[in-house]
């Protein structure tokens, strides 16, 4: 019997959840106050991280703590990774991170009689791009998450054997292009969209895709760093020049 | 026993302090990564916060030999700073606390600086003026109770740090400037430049060092590149010397409004050897005691905030389950 406590701060909701090998013991989902507003991460994620331990018999009965790794916002990550580090190196309990489109897939694939072979996820990166990755019905990684623009996506999605259901708020943002493309992106109101901490829960649960290594998926360098290699780029140049 | 973090800048730092008896005070800098920018960037330091945080505190209990059990209670700085880096410490601090269901402390990280002097060994106990001057921060703190300050003068624009970083950059010195200025200083005549003296002269205790960096960037573009490369010396003993005579005048006006026995340095710029012997000086005319502490607690330090926090009200478990950072 496994029992985890799993939770996901790298979009706008913050989502936990317990379960208790496939039974799902406590589910919260907080959205910003003001829709579009500041997250409530670190006002309310260890508030329900709490309710959901107890719900399961409290900490000492808590055998894995679970956390999505992203991609998502970068300060939204860090609030969750950091909380369940915090949690997992005072318990000394284990850790597993969870990749953020592996589990907006997973929720792709508990639709029942969908025939598809692909689960496609995607969310709103900002800046006009996307975070996107495609996987199989068995789980299995076909893309590594990557960021692009949505029409690069779309020439991927495009370019696939069969048209696979897609999900997630980038899904949503840009469905023209996706469903131009041949994906099928559910109505924008179905949960299907949105991350669930009982979904990471469950790949946490699934030995293959608990990753040791908890830190942040950014697939994004900070602005700066780029900036700064592109100054030195330019730099290199005028000195060939010279 | 406290176990104390923070996380409000580029340092990442743990620390467990017994009373005011320091046990461990465990500093990651990044100073190496930010120098090729020129300054913090914020996203680049809460990276580094985040993969630094969890060694860190294991590495000050290990130096301290306690385990997180032993200690009463957890402290965290909750601002001002970085809010993505302040994110970091927080969220740890109220994780480690809350699954040991121990007390945790807020602290303002000011309050941190002025709480530097309390600790052991040769600890100064209030009342005492105190300056801290950093790249973040610059103000005078009247310190009259171990709890709380007062603010009697903070600057206007740039912190004090920040204007010797900016001079810095302006000389094509590195980062931080301050070390950088002062190591070229000392082959320089701070005389040869004129440099403007009008904050120094202002009647209030407020600071501001936008006007000398405009002055240096005019010295700076009056001269020939050739003549440039010679007088560098000069212009930076010459803007070490307006910053540092700012930093003293406004400390020895404020002194000169109260009754004070001792004055106290803080913040990484209270390591600079001109300030030092400038407030020495001060001290000795004035007949204070000076209190200067050592460099790993001048610069951002959780120390600090295990020592400010022991004169705070704990929150007991669940009380801070909700607290966010107030940068
Ligand atoms: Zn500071």
């Amino acid at each position: 019997m496994t029992a985890i406590v799993g939770f996901d701060t790298s979009t706008a909701d913050t989502v936990v959840a317990a379960t208790r090998d496939c039974d799902v013991a406590f589910e919260s989902r907080r959205e910003p106050i003001v829709a579009g507003g500041r997250p409530v991460h670190v006002n309310a994620l260890l508030t329900d991280i709490e309710a959901a331990a107890d719900s399961l018999g409290g900490w000492r009965c808590v055998d894995r703590i679970a956390v999505g790794l992203g991609p998502g916002s970068f300060t939204g990550l860090r609030v969750g990774i950091a909380t369940a580090r915090g949690l997992a190196q005072a318990l000394r309990c284990d850790l597993a991170g969870v990749g953020t489109l592996a589990a907006l897939a997973a929720g792709v694939q508990a639709r029942s009689g969908d025939p598809a072979k692909l689960r496609l996820a995607v969310l709103d990166a900002r800046r006009g791009e996307v975070f996107a990755g495609l996987y199989a019905t068995n789980g299995r990684e076909l893309w590594p998450p990557f960021v692009s623009s949505p029409e690069e996506l779309g020439g991927r999605v495009a370019a696939l054997p069969e048209p696979p259901p897609a999900a997630g708020d980038g899904s949503i943002r840009f469905r023209d292009i996706l469903e131009a493309a041949g994906a099928l992106v559910p109505p924008d109101s179905d949960p299907v969209h949105r991350v669930c901490a009982s979904r990471i829960c469950a790949l946490a649960a699934d030995e293959g895709h608990g990753e040791t290594l908890v830190a942040p998926v950014y697939l994004r360098r900070p602005d700066a760093e780029l900036w700064r290699e592109q100054q030195a780029r330019q730099q290199k140049v005028a000195d060939e020049q010279a | 026993m406290i176990l104390a973090i923070e996380t409000s800048c580029d340092d990442t730092c743990a620390a467990v302090v017994d009373g005011m008896q320091i046990l461990a005070n465990v500093i990651s800098s990044q100073a190496r990564i930010h120098e090729q920018y020129g300054g913090v960037v914020p996203e680049v330091a809460s990276r580094h916060h985040i993969e630094l945080v969890n060694p860190v505190v294991d590495a000050a209990l290990l130096q301290a030999g306690v385990s997180l059990q032993e200690v009463d209670a957890l402290a965290v700085t909750q601002g001002p700073g970085m809010i993505g880096a302040l994110l970091v410490g927080l969220a740890t601090a109220k994780a480690l606390a809350a699954a040991t269901r121990k007390p945790l402390v807020a602290v303002d990280h000011l309050h941190g600086h002025v709480a530097a002097n309390f600790l052991e060994p040769d600890p100064l106990d209030p009342p005492f003026l105190c300056l801290i001057a950093s790249g973040g921060h610059t103000l005078l703190a009247a310190v009259r109770e171990h709890s709380r300050f007062e603010v009697l003068g903070e600057t206007l624009d740039d912190a004090a740090g920040e204007a010797l970083d900016k001079g810095a950059r302006l000389l094509g010195l590195g980062y931080p400037g301050g070390p950088a200025i002062e190591r070229l200083a000392k082959d320089g005549d701070e005389g040869t430049f004129e440099m403007p003296v009008a904050m120094a002269r202002d009647p209030g205790l407020d600071f501001s060092f936008s006007g000398l960096k405009t002055a240096l960037l005019y010295a700076v573009r009056d001269l020939e590149p050739s003549e440039l490369e010679r007088r560098r010396a000069d212009l930076a003993a010459g803007y070490q010397d307006a910053v540092v005579g700012q930093l003293v005048a406004k400390l020895d006006r404020a002194l000169g409004r109260g009754d004070w026995k001792a004055v106290a340095l803080g913040g990484g710029v209270a390591a600079n050897g001109l300030l030092r012997m400038r407030v020495a000086e001060l001290c000795e005319r004035r007949g204070l005691r000076l209190k200067l502490v050592p460099r790993e607690l001048c610069t951002d330090n959780a120390a600090m905030i295990a020592a400010a926090a022991q004169h705070v009200e704990p929150v007991p478990y669940p009380g801070y389950l909700e607290w966010d950072v107030a940068a």
